[in-house]
């Protein structure tokens, strides 16, 4: 039995949604919440397989929803359920560990495919987070003082080669055809992408707490 | 940014330096000049006149005297002219009768007035002719007129005077050598001269130029100097030694006022002691001038000047009026020797500094140096030519050699105030510079803060706009039972996504937008199952989008590609873009039935060509629709850049 949870203030979306997940995952659990809070409650309860967080919510960002999971059940797959499609909302989600997102106007066909896929591990990438990725790892590779204990992140020549094409237009099939590799191998590629911009951006975050004197050792 | 050698190489290659040091060269020239046709003239003056009718009277009869009564209670001893009393009399201090016989000179003419000439009579004198009194040359008594300085031309009343065995006599008022401070005051009587009274006078005025009049103009010189020196010291603080020179020449043009008044309130052993304690001061400024000149500090100099001050006039209090001569001859030497000094050192200084002035100082000091030895030989009685002992060397010397320094000093101080100009106008184009940049800075600042303000009012209304409107049409999208209000509702929302980028949103780079639609259009057809071939410029560009124009764009093609997804029924959709340096091409075409025609020739409405148009109008753009049955669908899109 998976659990599933759907964190979105709207009541109608909310339903809407719910009717979806549960006709894409019919074997899952589904955990409501509408808050920020109500959902990090959750989180600490509940051992989730799926999360579908919405960003703009009454208290606060959706997230920190995603930085918890990320932290907290790393076997988790956030997705970002949102209606802002600009990179500024979306690249914070997906340096905070989200696997993917989700535009809420999308057709239900549409929403369920995608959701589909990315459950089976195959996150969208689209060219404007793709460049976003490439000037992140540009700029870290630019900085040069680097404690020890930081780890440092670096993409590798074909992770490099998915992002240059998908920032220049083309589609991740079109890629896999032209770097002949199979669906599943650029999917792992993408995957691997997010996953390091996760753990570089969690570090850099670290490097800048420390620098503004915010870290604290427990 | 300028270094201060800059601004002294500056300085150099100006070419007003130029005028003030040519100016420095012909004044010094016209001062040697003047110097050497002085002494000329002095020299010559006598031998001008040796061939002329005038006695000279060396041979006298002399007796000391206690009252002005003319017979003496003394035997008369003969004696030559000039007479020293320090040689003949020596200590003696009051009065001297002498008496001599002449004839009229020969040659004269009867009716001729003649006139007797003593170049220098020391301090007074009467006269009398065959035993009446012809003239006074002031007071007999103390305190005794100082006629020491000044010729002395007495007329001879052609009444009294006869052809033969005139007898003249003199009665002179004299100091003791040990009783005045320099040795011109001393009692001393020179030669007598009888003759034609125009050429005496003649004589008379050229000898009281030199010991008057010049002496007079040079003191009215360096005293207006000295006023305008101290002036200049007082408004640059730092260069003490204007002060210095100012007072040091004040002071040499206030000791001199001696000669405009020859009938002093005091009797001579005051008048003396007065004059030999004004060195004392004035030898101290000498010396701080020329250390403060020299960039040299001494507080034990400055102490041991201001004690001298006080210990010169004690000595002599304590040596008393008979013992004046001796004491001020030794201080003469103490003070020569520290004036000589501190030239030394000034010049040492100059040297070591490579100072500009270097030279010019020297010249200056050698003449005074020169000078000082000059007049101490004079008051120790060593042998010298005797015309330049009559004149009054110091007197007519320093005067000139302060004007000699005054002339350097000013030139520094015009070039000092040169360079002050230059630094001033550097410093105020570095502010003007400064101003500039800073106003500069100041409007970028204004305009970042603008856009700031713009940038988070854009993302306000965003925000406002994506929780309240967004989220009303998404409810409607997402719970519309009609697929064409849900449609409508999914429209509105990307319109009102779209508009809010396009409000203050920055320009894109055109190769970032191409990818973008490449992106989107391609992902769009193939979830529709319509093959895409999409061909772009393969080599970069740098040309930016407005942020407007990439939001227009981005409606016109989602629009056409909506239109071939929803109507067109095509398996194929060929995309092609061009970038030009001015403009910008799209065209999307398709193989599917075309849009069918309306019964009035225009292409239906019902598929938004009309506001695809309108949106490339709106960017000075056009958008051109060929179609037909059967032909499919070709759109060109053509934008400025």
């Amino acid at each position: 039995m998976n659990n599933i949870l759907l964190l979105e203030d709207l009541p109608e979306i909310r339903t809407w949604l719910k009717v979806l997940i549960n006709q894409v995952f019919p074997q899952s659990q589904i955990h409501e919440a509408a808050r920020v809070h109500d959902a990090l409650e959750l989180v600490t309860a509940v051992k989730f397989s799926l999360a579908l967080c919405d960003l703009g919510l009454p208290d606060g960002s959706g997230v920190d929803v995603v930085a918890a999971l990320r932290e907290q059940q790393p076997e988790c797959q956030s997705v970002v359920v949102t209606i802002h499609d600009d990179d500024d909302h979306l690249f914070p989600a997906l340096q905070a560990g989200a696997f993917g997102y989700l535009l809420k106007e999308q057709a239900r066909e549409l929403i369920a495919e995608q959701l589909k896929r990315m459950s089976q591990g195959e996150p969208p990438l689209s060219p404007s987070i793709a460049r976003r990725v490439i000037s992140h790892f540009a700029s870290q590779t630019r900085q040069q003082e680097r404690p020890q204990n930081m780890p440092h992140v670096a993409l590798t020549d074909r992770e490099n080669e998915v992002l240059l094409r998908v920032a220049k237009g083309f589609t991740l099939p079109e890629i896999g055809v032209q770097l002949n590799l199979s669906r599943h191998t650029i999917a792992d590629y993408v995957k691997q992408i997010y996953r390091k911009l996760n753990v570089s951006s969690r570090a850099e975050a670290a490097l800048e707490a420390q620098r503004l004197g915010l870290f604290r050792r427990n | 940014m300028s270094n201060p050698s800059g601004i002294q190489q500056y300085g150099e290659q100006h070419g007003a330096t130029r005028a003030p040091r040519g100016a420095a060269r012909r004044a010094m020239a016209m001062l040697l000049a003047f110097v050497i046709a002085a002494l000329a003239a002095l020299l010559a003056t006598p031998a001008a006149h040796a061939g002329a009718a005038i006695v000279t009277i060396t041979s006298v009869q002399a007796a000391q005297a206690s009252n002005d009564q003319f017979l003496g209670e003394q035997a008369p001893t003969p004696l030559t002219l000039p007479d020293d009393w320090s040689e003949s009399r020596p200590r003696f201090d009051g009065l001297v009768r002498y008496r001599a016989e002449f004839d009229r000179p020969p040659g004269s003419e009867p009716n001729e007035l003649l006139a007797l000439y003593i170049e220098r009579v020391c301090s007074n004198v009467e006269v009398f002719l065959n035993g009446q009194r012809i003239y006074s040359g002031g007071r007999m008594t103390e305190p005794v007129t100082r006629n020491c300085h000044y010729p002395q031309l007495v007329t001879l009343p052609s009444t009294l005077l006869q052809d033969q065995h005139n007898t003249l006599d003199l009665l002179v008022r004299g100091h003791a050598l040990q009783r005045v401070a320099t040795r011109q005051q001393a009692g001393r009587l020179s030669e007598l001269r009888i003759g034609p009274q125009v050429l005496l006078a003649e004589r008379q005025a050229a000898r009281g130029f030199w010991n008057i009049s010049a002496v007079q103009i040079l003191a009215v010189a360096i005293g207006v100097l000295g006023i305008v020196m101290i002036v200049l010291g007082w408004m640059s603080r730092q260069a003490s030694y204007f002060s210095y020179f100012g007072w040091l020449s004040l002071a040499w043009a206030l000791m001199s006022l001696r000669v405009w008044w020859r009938d002093m309130p005091w009797d001579n052993g005051v008048m003396e002691f007065l004059f030999c304690t004004a060195f004392a001061p004035i030898v101290a400024l000498a010396v701080q001038f020329l250390l403060s000149y020299a960039d040299l500090r001494s507080r034990w100099i400055e102490n041991a000047l201001a004690l001298q001050w006080v210990l010169l006039p004690v000595t002599l209090l304590l040596g008393g009026p008979a013992r004046l001569f001796g004491l001020a001859n030794a201080w003469y030497v103490v003070l020569a020797i520290e004036v000589l000094a501190a030239m030394a050192l000034y010049l040492w200084v100059g040297r070591r500094h490579r100072r500009r002035d270097f030279w010019w100082m020297l010249g200056i000091l050698g003449l005074a140096c020169v000078l000082v030895v000059v007049e101490l030989a004079v008051q120790y009685d060593l042998p010298w030519p005797e015309p330049l002992m009559e004149l009054p060397l110091l007197q007519l010397g320093v005067p000139l050699l302060l004007l000699g320094i005054a002339a350097r000093l000013l030139r520094v101080f015009a070039r000092a105030l040169q360079a002050a100009e230059a630094s001033r106008s550097t410093l105020e184009h570095r502010v003007r510079e400064a101003t500039a940049e800073i106003e500069h800075n100041f409007a970028q600042l204004a305009e970042m803060r603008v856009e700031q303000v713009t940038e988070k009012e854009r993302k306000r209304i965003a925000a406002d706009l994506h929780d309240d409107l967004g989220a009303k049409l998404l409810t409607i999208v997402h719970t519309s039972e009609s697929e064409r209000i849900s449609t409508l509702a999914r429209e509105a929302l990307e319109e009102m996504r779209l508009s809010v980028r396009g409000l203050t949103g920055k320009p894109m780079r055109l190769a970032d937008a191409l990818a973008d639609w490449r992106a989107e259009t391609v992902l769009r057809l193939s979830q529709a199952n319509i093959e895409a071939d999409w061909r772009g410029p393969t080599e970069e560009t740098e040309q930016l989008l407005p942020a407007r124009s990439f939001v227009q764009t981005t409606r016109i093609l989602r629009e056409a590609v909506s239109n071939i997804i929803k109507h067109s029924g095509a398996s194929h959709c060929k995309v092609r873009c061009a970038i030009s340096d001015r403009q910008f091409g799209l065209t999307v075409q398709d193989n599917g039935k075309g849009i069918p025609m309306e019964l009035d020739g225009k292409l239906d409405r019902g598929h938004g060509m009309a506001s695809m148009k309108h949106r490339a109008k709106q960017m000075q753009g056009q958008c051109l629709m060929e179609s037909g049955p059967g032909y499919g669908t070709v759109i060109r899109l053509t934008l400025p850049l």
